[in-house]
C-alpha cells in the first residue's frame, strides 16, 4: 500500500484501487485525485463500476488492492482502508444512496436529524431521563436540521412524514441529511436520477450552493450528462472499472476514448430497444410476472 | 411567571400527563374491589397485565424498533424473578437492592448473549435466544438451592423503603402501576431521542444507518440489552406480586405470548404493548374462559393469539392500537394529511419540543 | 470401549433425528429466506397424526403413511394460505408469522388429539444384535439408515434433478428464477411440504423413546437450529453434518461429563465457537450489495 500523502489542495486520492468479485474486475487499478472545494464528477457507461468505487471509498466494500487517502475534517491526512463503515462519517465524509434511503415512519426533520447522529454526546441514561444536557442537545440539533431543510427549500414540510413524500422531496431530504455532520466531502450517488428537468436545474443550483456555503467538496456519480457537464469542475470517466480520462468537462467531451465507450453503449442500447420492440409478447409477459411479485 | 405557566400548560398537553392519568385510573382498581364493585381476583389479573405490559414494552424496543426477533424473554424474566426471590428470601436483602442487582445481572448476561448472536446480521438472535431460554429452563429445574427446582420458589410482597414499609397486595398493585407509568415515560423519552432515531434508521436501511455513523452492532446490542433489563424488572415484579415462581412458567410459550402482545397491540407505540397484554393475557381469563363450549377447549386462547399475530402482521401491521388513532382521526382532531398512528405521535413530540423553548 | 461404540451408534440414531429436522429448517430458509420457528411444532403435529392413527389400531407403517399425507397437507395449507400472501411482509415480519403459526398449532393439537400424552410403538417392535460389544436394536439400525437414506435422496434430488435445479435457483435469487420461468410458487409449495414431512418423520423417530405431547419436538428443534447456526445457513449439507456432530457430542458429554448439564455445556461450547467463526463451519461471508 502506498503512503498516505496528499498535496496541500487535495482532499481525496484514489490510488491504484482495485475491487474484484470472484473473477470479475469491477474496478481495476483506478486512480484519481479530488481537490478541495471542487465539484468532481465520476462518469461511465452502465456497469462501469462507479457505485463500486463509492462503496470502496466509504468502506462498504473492502477493496482488493489500492489505497484511498483522505484529508479529514481535522486536516489530518489518512488512509480510509480498514476504517469501520460507521466511522467514515466521523472523518467528514458522507454519502447518499442511489435508491433514496429514508425512514418512512419518521417526519422529514427527524430523518434529517439522523444525519447528526455522531454529534450527540448524551448517553443512554441522560436520554432515558431526558436530562437538561440531552434536551439542550436535541434542541440545538433540531434547529440545525430546520436550517438544513430550509436551505434545501423544503423547510415548511418539516413535520410531514417521509413516507408519503414525492421522490423529488425525498432526494432533497437525503441531501439535507448529509449537511448535518458538517462534511468535508459529500458523495452523491446519482442525485438527478428520477428528477424532472426543473428539479434537475434546482439540484444543480443546490449543489453549487452547498459547496459555497457549507465549504465542502462534492463527488458525484451521475447519468444526466447535462448536469455533469454544467456543474462539474473536473470529471473522471471510467469504463469497465478502468480509467479512461480525467479533465474539465470540455476535455472529457472531446476525448475520443470516452466517446467510444459511450457510443458503444448507445449502440448496444439501441439494439436492446430493437429487440424489445420485436417481441412485445415478451414485454407483456415480463410485466405480468413483475406484477405477481 | 409567564414561562412557568407555559411550562405547566405544556405538561398538561404532553404525553407524560396522559401516562400519569392512565396510571392513576388503574390505581383506582383496589378501591373498586373494596367497594365490592369488582371481584378481588381482578387485582391479580390486572396486576399481571401490568407486569407483562412492562416486559412487552422492553421487547418492543428490540422487536418493534430494532426489528430483531428474540425468543428468550421468558428466560430472562424467570432469571430476574429467581435472583430477586433468592436475594430477599435467602439472603435477607432489601427489595430495592435485589431489584437493582437482579436487573444488572440480567442486563450483563443479555450483553453476553447479544455479543455472541449479533455478530452476523440480526438473523441469529432469535435462534441463540431460543437456546439460551432452553439452558435457563433446565437450570431453573436443576439448580435446587436457588430456584427450588420443580417445587418452585416462594417470595413475599415487597417491603419498600429498605425495610420500612411492608406492602399488602393492593399496595403492591399500586406500586406496579407507578412503575409502569415510569417505564412508559422513560421509554417515550428514549424512542423519541437520538437512540430511537438510530433504531428506526437501522430497521429501515442498514447501509444508510451505517453511512450516518450508526454502529449496527452497538445499537442492536443496546436494544437487546435494554429488553432483557425490562424483562428482568418484570420478573422481579412478578415474583413479589404472585409470590411464587415455577420453572414451568418461564417457557417458550410465555416468550411467544409476549411477542404476541407487542405485535397485536401495536409495535413502536407506548400503549400498544399494554393493549396487547390486555388482549393476550386478561381477555383469556375474563372473557374467553367464560364463553360456553369454546371456553372449555384447552388452548383456544393460544389459537386466538396466534391467528391474531398472523392477521396483524399480514393486514394491519400497526396493531390494534391503530383502531384508536383511526377513530381519533375520524373525530376530526387532526387536520394534517398525516395518516394513522405514527404521524400523530410525531407531531405531538414536535409540539412538546417547541414548548420547551 | 464397548460403551463408547454403543454411544457412537446411538448418536447416529439421534443424528438422523436432528438431521431430518435440520433439513426441514434449511429447505424453507433457502427457498423462502425465512427462519421457520414453527418447524418443531409442525413436526410435532405430524407425529401426533401418526401416533393417533397408531393408537386407533392402524399398523405402524400405514400410520406413518397417513402422517406423511397429513404433513404434506399441512405444508400446502401453510404455504397457500399464509406464506404466499406475505410477499410484501419484511423478513422479521415473516418470522413473527411463523411464531403465530406455532401458537396456532400448539393450541390446535390438544383440541384435536386430546390432552393425554399418547404412546407410539417402534416400526420394528423388538430384537437387537451385538457388534463389537455394542448392543443395538433393529429399530435403531432402521432409523440410522432411514435418516441417512432420506438425506442422501434429498441431496440427490437437489443436485441432479430438474426440480432440484429449480430449488437451487429459487434459493439463490427468487426474482431472477421467476423471470427465467422457474415455477417458484411450486418450489416453495414443495419446500414447505417437504419440511413438514421431514419434521414429522423426525418426530416419529423420537416418539417411541418418550410419550407424545406438545413438547415432543422442543429439544429436537433447539438442536436443529443450533445445527443450522453451527453448519452455516448457506449450504444444504453444512447443517446436516453439524446435526450429526451435535448428536455425537451431546451423547458423549451427557454420558462422560454430566447427564444434567451435558447439553447446556454443549450449547455454550457451540456459542463460543460462533463468536470466533460467526458464519459457521461451512459458511462463507457474503458481500452485501449496497
Amino acid at each position: 500500500m502506498s503512503e498516505a500523502v496528499l498535496l496541500d489542495d487535495e482532499v481525496l486520492k484514489i490510488d491504484n484501487l482495485s475491487m474484484h468479485f470472484g473473477g470479475l474486475k469491477a474496478v481495476d487499478q483506478l486512480s484519481f485525485t479530488i481537490k478541495e472545494k471542487e465539484i468532481f464528477g465520476l462518469i461511465g457507461p452502465n456497469g462501469a463500476g462507479k457505485t463500486t468505487v463509492f462503496n470502496c471509498i466509504t468502506q462498504f466494500y473492502k477493496p482488493t488492492a489500492g489505497n484511498v487517502v483522505f484529508r479529514n475534517n481535522k486536516g489530518e491526512v489518512q488512509s480510509l482502508i480498514g476504517v469501520k463503515v460507521h466511522d467514515i462519517i466521523r472523518k467528514g465524509l458522507v454519502r447518499t444512496f442511489q435508491n433514496v434511503e429514508l425512514i418512512p415512519e419518521l417526519s422529514l426533520i427527524d430523518n434529517v436529524m439522523v444525519g447528526a447522529h455522531i454529534e450527540f454526546k448524551a448517553g443512554l441514561v441522560s436520554q432515558f431521563l431526558k436530562l437538561p444536557g440531552a434536551r439542550r442537545e436535541e434542541k440545538a440539533i433540531r434547529e440545525k436540521a430546520e436550517r438544513a431543510l430550509a436551505f434545501m427549500g423544503i423547510g415548511d414540510l418539516k413535520d410531514q412524514l417521509a413516507g408519503g413524500q414525492p421522490y423529488g422531496v425525498r432526494k432533497k431530504v437525503e441531501i439535507a441529511r448529509t449537511l448535518m455532520c458538517d462534511p468535508k466531502l459529500i458523495i452523491l450517488d446519482e442525485p438527478a436520477a428520477g428528477l424532472n428537468d426543473t428539479e434537475t436545474l434546482q439540484l444543480a443550483d443546490n449543489i453549487r450552493k452547498i459547496r459555497d456555503e457549507y465549504n465542502c467538496t462534492i463527488l458525484l456519480v451521475e447519468h444526466d450528462m447535462r448536469l455533469v457537464m454544467s456543474i462539474c469542475d473536473r470529471i473522471c470517466a471510467i469504463s469497465f472499472g478502468k480509467f479512461l480520462a480525467c479533465g474539465t468537462p470540455a476535455e472529457i467531451q472531446a476525448n475520443a476514448q470516452v466517446q467510444e465507450a459511450y457510443l458503444g453503449e448507445k449502440e448496444a442500447e439501441a439494439e436492446k430497444d430493437m429487440k424489445e420492440e420485436k417481441s412485445p409478447l415478451e414485454k407483456i409477459k415480463d410485466n405480468l410476472l413483475g406484477k405477481e411479485n | 411567571m409567564d414561562k412557568k405557566q407555559n411550562k405547566a400548560a405544556a405538561f398538561f398537553k404532553s404525553k407524560y400527563f396522559g401516562y400519569i392519568i392512565f396510571g392513576a385510573l388503574l390505581s383506582l382498581l383496589p378501591l373498586a374491589t373494596q367497594a365490592g364493585v369488582l371481584k378481588t381476583s381482578m387485582i391479580g389479573i390486572v396486576g399481571g397485565t401490568i407486569i407483562y405490559s412492562i416486559v412487552a414494552q422492553g421487547l418492543n424496543i428490540n422487536l418493534g424498533f430494532a426489528g430483531l426477533t428474540s425468543l428468550g424473554t421468558a428466560g430472562f424474566m424467570g432469571l430476574g424473578a429467581y435472583i430477586s426471590a433468592f436475594l430477599t428470601e435467602n439472603m435477607g436483602w432489601a427489595w430495592e437492592a435485589s431489584l437493582i442487582v437482579s436487573i444488572v445481572i440480567c442486563v450483563l448476561l443479555g450483553l453476553v448473549v447479544g455479543l455472541i448472536s449479533l455478530r452476523v446480521e440480526g438473523l441469529y438472535l432469535g435462534i441463540i435466544t431460543l437456546c439460551i431460554a432452553e439452558i435457563f429452563r433446565k437450570t431453573f429445574e436443576e439448580l435446587d438451592p436457588i430456584t427450588g427446582g420443580y417445587a418452585g420458589k416462594k417470595a413475599s410482597f415487597p417491603t419498600i423503603f429498605f425495610g420500612g414499609w411492608k406492602l399488602n397486595q393492593a399496595q403492591n398493585y399500586v406500586l406496579l402501576a407507578i412503575i409502569m407509568v415510569i417505564m412508559m415515560i422513560l421509554t417515550y423519552n428514549l424512542v423519541h431521542g437520538q437512540i430511537g432515531r438510530a433504531l428506526h434508521a437501522m430497521r429501515g436501511s442498514t447501509s444508510a444507518a451505517q453511512a450516518m455513523g450508526i454502529s449496527l452492532f452497538k445499537y442492536r446490542l443496546m436494544a437487546f440489552a435494554l429488553s432483557t433489563g425490562y424483562a428482568a424488572l418484570g420478573g422481579v415484579l412478578y415474583v413479589h406480586f404472585f409470590r411464587f415462581a415455577y420453572p414451568s412458567t418461564w417457557t417458550l410459550t410465555l416468550s411467544l405470548n409476549i411477542v404476541a402482545m407487542v405485535v397485536i397491540g401495536g409495535s413502536r407505540t407506548i400503549f400498544g404493548p399494554f393493549l396487547g397484554a390486555v388482549i393476550v393475557y386478561s381477555l383469556q381469563d375474563l372473557v374467553i374462559k367464560r364463553i360456553p363450549v369454546i371456553g372449555d377447549l384447552n388452548g383456544i386462547s393460544y389459537i386466538i393469539s396466534g391467528v391474531l399475530i398472523i392477521l396483524v402482521v399480514m393486514f394491519y401491521p400497526k396493531g390494534v392500537i391503530n383502531f384508536f388513532s383511526q377513530i381519533k382521526e375520524k373525530a376530526g382532531k387532526s387536520k394534517a394529511a398525516a395518516p394513522a398512528a405514527v404521524p400523530a405521535a410525531q407531531t405531538e413530540s414536535g409540539k412538546e419540543e417547541n414548548a420547551d423553548e | 470401549m464397548a460403551t463408547f461404540f454403543q454411544l457412537f451408534l446411538r448418536s447416529f440414531e439421534t443424528g438422523a433425528i436432528y438431521g431430518l429436522a435440520t433439513l426441514g429448517i434449511i429447505i424453507v430458509f433457502r427457498t423462502n429466506a425465512l427462519v421457520n420457528f414453527a418447524q418443531g411444532v409442525m413436526g410435532m403435529f405430524g407425529a401426533y397424526v401418526i401416533t393417533f392413527a397408531y393408537s386407533k389400531g392402524v399398523p405402524i407403517v400405514a400410520a406413518i403413511l397417513i402422517g406423511v399425507v397429513a404433513a404434506i397437507a399441512l405444508g400446502f395449507v401453510v404455504d397457500f394460505c399464509i406464506i404466499r400472501r406475505t410477499k410484501k411482509v419484511s423478513g422479521a415480519g415473516k418470522e413473527i408469522i411463523t411464531l403465530g403459526l406455532m401458537m396456532v398449532i400448539l393450541g390446535l393439537v390438544p383440541i384435536i388429539f386430546g390432552v393425554e400424552p399418547l404412546k407410539l410403538g417402534k416400526v420394528i417392535a423388538d430384537g437387537s444384535f451385538t457388534v463389537f460389544g455394542a448392543n443395538i436394536s433393529y429399530n435403531s439400525v432402521l432409523n440410522i439408515f432411514f435418516g441417512i437414506g432420506i438425506t442422501v435422496l434429498l441431496f440427490f434430488l437437489i443436485q441432479k434433478s430438474k426440480l432440484g435445479l429449480a430449488i437451487r435457483s429459487t434459493a439463490s435469487n427468487e426474482k431472477t428464477a421467476k423471470l427465467m420461468g422457474v415455477p417458484t410458487a411450486l418450489v416453495t409449495l414443495f419446500a414447505w411440504a417437504v419440511a413438514v414431512v421431514l419434521g414429522s418423520l423426525s418426530g416419529a423417530m423420537v416418539a417411541p423413546a418418550t410419550s407424545v405431547s406438545i413438547n415432543l419436538m422442543d429439544s429436537v428443534q433447539v438442536c436443529a437450529f443450533i445445527a443450522c447456526v453451527l453448519g452455516g445457513f448457506q449450504t444444504f449439507y453444512g447443517p446436516v453434518i453439524a446435526a450429526y456432530i451435535i448428536a455425537i457430542a451431546n451423547n458423549m458429554l451427557s454420558y462422560y461429563v454430566s447427564s444434567v448439564w451435558g447439553t447446556q455445556i454443549l450449547y455454550i461450547i457451540i456459542m463460543v465457537f460462533i463468536v470466533f467463526k460467526p458464519v459457521g463451519m461451512f459458511g462463507k461471508r457474503t458481500i452485501k450489495k449496497v
